[in-house]
């Protein structure tokens, strides 16, 4: 196609060639920032109609401004443009993610600002050739119609390209880089093309080099970067980061510490998650060998169905926890799957994805154990997990004989709160055993014991091998120092949700 | 109301207006209970002789609340002798629906704690196990899952949510005339007039016939509000926000009494909740109507609608029409509890003047109402500020804000699917006026009308969020107490009707709550039972 077309003198046809790339880039910004946007906040057609209705704005507003660009300056402007573009335009992608990693609230903000200034600088481009090529006297109706006609296809290029090759081999960033040191060669080539009318040559070229060396290291070192924008966030290398309806799922992994992130907040590392998970079973478990059915309600790790699984006697496993992407990562990534020596798949556990509550509402099953493993209440809808009637609920489902156990917060970080869990069992009923271990990635961490019963007595032996416990670190467990004595404060009331509000002001308080 | 400017006005319309005209893929679903029978009778049809005749010794013409609470009453004593003609809708103003699995209301949503003259309420929770322990005690234990669940509501104001539902004083002299207010209220919950009773009490039949404090009946709200020289305007939006909620009035039509009476009748306390709590359920107060209607038991039930009650030697005749089977049934019993509203029953009782009741003089204008329910297919993304809470109100709008059918739930996550159930009284123009204007809106009217809160709030989401719609239409939904309504005779001569025709109905009072309603029923029931 490019033989045949009357592509018109030399220096000419270097212009026109220069929009099908500026034209490419142009659109690969418009995408890039639509699926960055739709990856990080999720509502894809809201933000890629935001995203293009702010940019299609934008460069309303850029080929307006290009008409205060005086004649003889024209192409000048061009290539600083280009160089803008380049430069502002390839790190926008990279930028954005930073921004994300460090503080989601000013991301929107700050996105369409740069939706914006991109597509300013790039409504000046193509009116400013059009300008340039005017004044070498093109006839107007075949400016016109080559201009356009590179441009269009540099759209349909780049749209090709993007969704097919770029973002899945180069990824978002990088595809923007990319696209922005091509900018910059137009700028380049164009001021070598026109050396004789560009105004201030020499600093044109050293600025491109400059801008063009900025985006080839932020190439080089892209990966780094898009992995520091997490490790900001949690401070080591992201094996796995992963956002589904429900949450947002991060592994880390830094020498041989692996550790999991829900919503940013730890849940555990693989350091010292046998402290916590051995404290969360063994207790109960050890303490009824007869036992033979369990419940799990969260958990989705697989690490205290792994402590349970340990136990010949229990024949079956329940567990229930929301979230599907949660059982599939942990039932089929190697090292995660390598860390819960596959209790997931284990013939003698089944997984279930389902709403705990929702799920205990509509069975009948009664269980010997149910272990209570899920993350802390950080809002109105976990503070409903921790309640009255959700403990009424679980009461309805353990045998006359069994055992529950409630994962508390810590009594010497939130002490309100862990006292809570305690009142509202026993408001719910139960009858409570409070205790607690030293998780050194938490801090001195809680449990509470619950039976219908009044007469547990913790083991005073395992017949399993542990690796934290022993029989007389469990019956120290069960003391509570002086710093850790018991509050006196209200039940969780759903009415009231009171655990919500202690666990913020205990947080609040240890933050501050 | 200086403070509903003219820009807030103009958005509101402009929101209210881009959702009517902007709902693709919404559809409709008209509901409008008992309109066309009722209309129907009201224009003397020809019915067909009676197919069948059956002796009772007490019929209860309705299946509202109040019928309801009297059948419960008679079967719980024992008493088997009656039976109910349900009418064209079980359960009345209490009743709920489903969509997509989702239950909502379509009429009242909650019920404030009963305090303790409201043994009769208490028994029936009790009864339904929502009482769990203490029933008479001052602070009985309740069924969590039935206590509102936090957070119970919010106001969006100046683009923000704000925890409650009182908007903030302007400044410091609003905010002394709002503390003034809710102390003086406050204040009001022990007063007690000089016959010893509680000026304000629930049941309202049961509150001091004092003149002085009587004499706030002859006042609208507003110029007793005006008097006593609370002119805040935030203060004020929120007590004609207060008047149109329950009273489905203005607070410059509702009487000062009535307007009081909201704020300080109700004590009711729980050992498990805060004093503010309220109970609620999914699909609002459904689940006791259907409790007291499984008491009373279907073979009680006769489908059907009284379309004549008349007297005949001392005893009631009640011809019942059953347009399904296009048959008349004719009752004869020793007594009839009429339980429909009054407006109804100035066309089917002939005898109503003989017992007091012009309905020319005496009727209390019933304001009608709009309750709509929106199916979300998922939830709609929040502005800034308070979550999501049970009932969610806008600042200076004249409709009365919406509540989650799914907020009682106790999930983790957010449910797929949820029901936002928004309520709007026409309080602005007369009864009449609204009337008209409901048979003869279109559905984008009354899609403009119902979304008006929800489309200030979610903008143009909410055709995103929502796939169905379900208006349903109350054109006499409930009696406004306008000032004079405590000297009503008429309504007097009805609440002491000892003759073969009992009254019960929320009417009775001149204002429609759940409370209301069941005294009335449970009056007329122990008339029956004492004879």
């Amino acid at each position: 196609m490019l033989q045949t077309y009357n592509l018109g003198p030399p220096l000419n046809r270097i212009l026109i060639l220069s929009v099908f790339v500026v034209a490419s880039c142009g659109l690969a910004y418009e995408l890039i920032a639509g699926a960055l946007t739709s990856y990080l906040l999720g509502d894809s057609v809201l933000q890629f109609s935001t995203i293009i209705g702010c940019y299609l704005f934008a460069m309303g507003v850029g080929s307006h401004f290009s008409k205060y660009v005086k004649e003889e300056r024209a192409l000048t402007a061009f290539v600083e443009i280009e160089l803008l573009v380049g430069l502002i335009g390839g790190l926008s992608a990279t930028l954005l993610f930073l921004v994300f990693a460090w503080a989601a609230t000013p991301f929107r903000s700050v996105m369409y600002a740069l939706v914006f200034v991109i597509g300013v600088l790039v409504g000046m481009e193509i009116p400013l050739v059009m300008r340039v090529l005017n004044t070498r006297q093109a006839e107007f109706k075949e400016l016109v119609s080559r201009v356009l006609t590179f441009d269009y296809l540099g759209a349909l290029a780049v749209s090709l390209l993007f969704p097919l090759v770029l973002a899945p081999h180069l990824g978002l960033a990088r595809t923007g880089l990319l696209f922005g040191a091509l900018n910059a060669a137009v700028a380049l080539w164009t001021c070598w093309s026109f050396r004789h009318e560009v105004i201030g040559m020499a600093g044109k070229l050293t600025r491109a080099a400059v801008v063009l060396l900025v985006l080839v290291v932020a190439f080089a070192f892209s990966d780094r970067m898009t992995t520091l924008a997490e490790k900001g966030l949690f401070g080591d290398d992201t094996i796995h980061a992963e956002t589904t309806p429900y949450q947002r799922i991060v592994v880390t992994k830094w020498h041989d510490d692996m550790r999991l992130y829900l919503n940013g907040n730890l849940q555990f590392s693989s350091r010292d998650e046998h402290r916590y998970h051995e404290a969360l079973v063994h207790p109960v478990l050890a303490a009824m060998p007869w036992a033979k059915r369990v419940l799990v309600l969260g958990g989705g790790d697989g690490l205290a169905l792994r402590e349970i699984l340990r136990y010949p006697n229990i024949e079956h496993v329940t567990l229930v926890d929301l979230d599907p992407a949660m059982t599939k990562l942990f039932s089929s990534a190697a090292p995660l799957v390598a860390l819960n020596q596959g209790s997931l798949k284990n013939p003698r556990a089944t997984v279930i994805n389902a709403d705990a509550a929702q799920w205990l509402e509509s069975n009948s099953e009664v269980f010997d154990a149910i272990i209570i493993d899920f993350p802390d209440p950080t809002n109105f809808a976990l503070g409903k997990l921790y309640s009255v009637p959700m403990y009424r609920l679980v009461a309805r489902h353990l045998s006359e004989n069994g055992l529950a156990v409630v994962q508390s917060t810590s009594p010497y970080f939130a002490p309100n709160s862990y006292w809570c869990v305690d009142v509202t069992l026993h408001e719910a009923g139960f009858h409570t055993w409070p205790y607690h271990a030293y998780v050194p990635s938490f801090g001195e961490w809680g449990f509470i014991l619950a039976a219908k019963h009044d007469h547990y007595r913790p083991p005073e032996q395992y017949a399993l091998k542990m690796q934290f416990l022993d029989a007389t670190s469990t019956q120290l467990m069960f003391l509570f120092p002086p710093d850790m004595q018991r509050r006196q404060v209200e039940p969780n009331r759903l009415n009231t949700q009171s655990l919500v509000h202690y666990f913020e002001a205990d947080w609040h308080n240890v933050i501050r | 109301m200086s403070e509903l400017s003219r820009r807030g006005f103009l958005t509101l319309s402009a929101a209210s207006l881009a959702a009517c005209t902007f709902r693709p893929g919404v559809a409709v679903n008209r509901y409008a209970p008992g309109m066309a029978e009722g209309h129907a009778l009201r224009d003397h049809p020809v019915l067909p002789a009676p197919s069948a005749e059956i002796s009772i010794d007490t019929v209860i013409l309705g299946s509202g609340v109040a019928g309801l609470t009297a059948g419960w009453r008679l079967a719980r004593e024992g008493f088997n002798d009656f039976m109910l003609v349900a009418g064209p809708e079980l359960g009345g103003n209490a009743t709920g629906g489903q969509l997509g699995g989702v239950a909502y209301p379509r009429g009242a949503h909650y019920l404030p704690l009963p305090g303790p003259s409201l043994g009769y309420v208490r028994e029936i929770l009790a009864e339904m196990g929502v009482i769990e322990s203490g029933t008479d005690q001052a602070r009985p234990y309740y069924d969590e899952r039935v206590l509102v669940h936090s957070p119970e509501e919010r106001l969006y104001f100046d683009g923000q949510w704000h925890e409650g539902l009182v908007p903030p004083g302007a400044n410091t002299e609003e905010e002394a005339q709002h503390r003034r207010f809710f102390a003086y209220v406050d204040q009001l919950k022990q007063q007690r007039g000089n016959d010893g009773r509680r000026v304000f009490e629930i049941p309202s039949a049961l509150s001091s016939q004092d003149p002085a404090w009587l004499a706030l009946d002859l006042l609208t709200f507003d110029a007793w509000l005006d008097r006593n020289g609370y002119t805040a305007p935030r203060l004020r939006w929120y007590l004609d926000y207060a008047c149109r909620d329950d009273f489905g009035t203005t607070s410059a039509r509702a009487s000062a009494w009535a307007g009081l009476h909201y704020f300080a009748s109700r004590i009711g306390q729980a050992a498990n909740a805060a004093d503010e709590a309220v109970l609620t359920w999914p699909d609002g107060l459904s689940p006791v109507t259907r409790h007291l209607a499984a008491k009373v038991g279907p073979k009680r039930m006769l489908a059907g609608m009284a379309a004549r009650v008349t007297e005949r030697n001392g005893k009631v005749e009640a011809l019942v029409w059953q347009p399904e089977q296009q048959r008349t049934v004719l009752i004869h019993a020793r007594k009839a509890i009429c339980a429909m509203p009054l407006h109804v029953a100035s066309h089917v009782v002939k005898a109503l003047p003989q017992y007091g009741f012009d309905a020319g003089k005496h009727m209390p204008p019933h304001a009608p109402w709009l309750v709509a329910n929106f199916l979300f297919d998922h939830f709609p993304t929040e502005a800034q500020g308070a979550p999501l809470s049970w009932d969610n109100v806008v600042y200076g709008s004249k409709s009365l804000g919406y509540v989650v059918a799914t907020h009682q739930l106790i999930r983790a996550a957010r449910p797929e699917t949820t029901v936002f159930s928004a309520y709007h009284a026409l309080a602005d123009s007369t009864p009449e006026a609204g009337r008209r204007w409901l048979a003869s809106a279109s559905d984008d009217d009354l899609y403009a009308l119902a979304t008006g809160d929800l489309a200030t709030v979610y903008g143009w989401k909410l055709w995103h969020n929502a796939s169905r719609v379900e208006i349903t239409l109350r054109g006499h939904a409930m009696a406004s107490p306008t000032p004079g309504f405590r000297s009503n005779a008429g309504l007097r001569a009805l609440q002491q009707a000892d003759g073969p025709i009992l009254f019960a109905h929320s009417d009775l009072s001149g204002f429609s709550i759940f409370e209301e309603a069941a005294w009335w029923g449970d009056q007329a029931a122990r008339r029956i039972l004492q004879a």
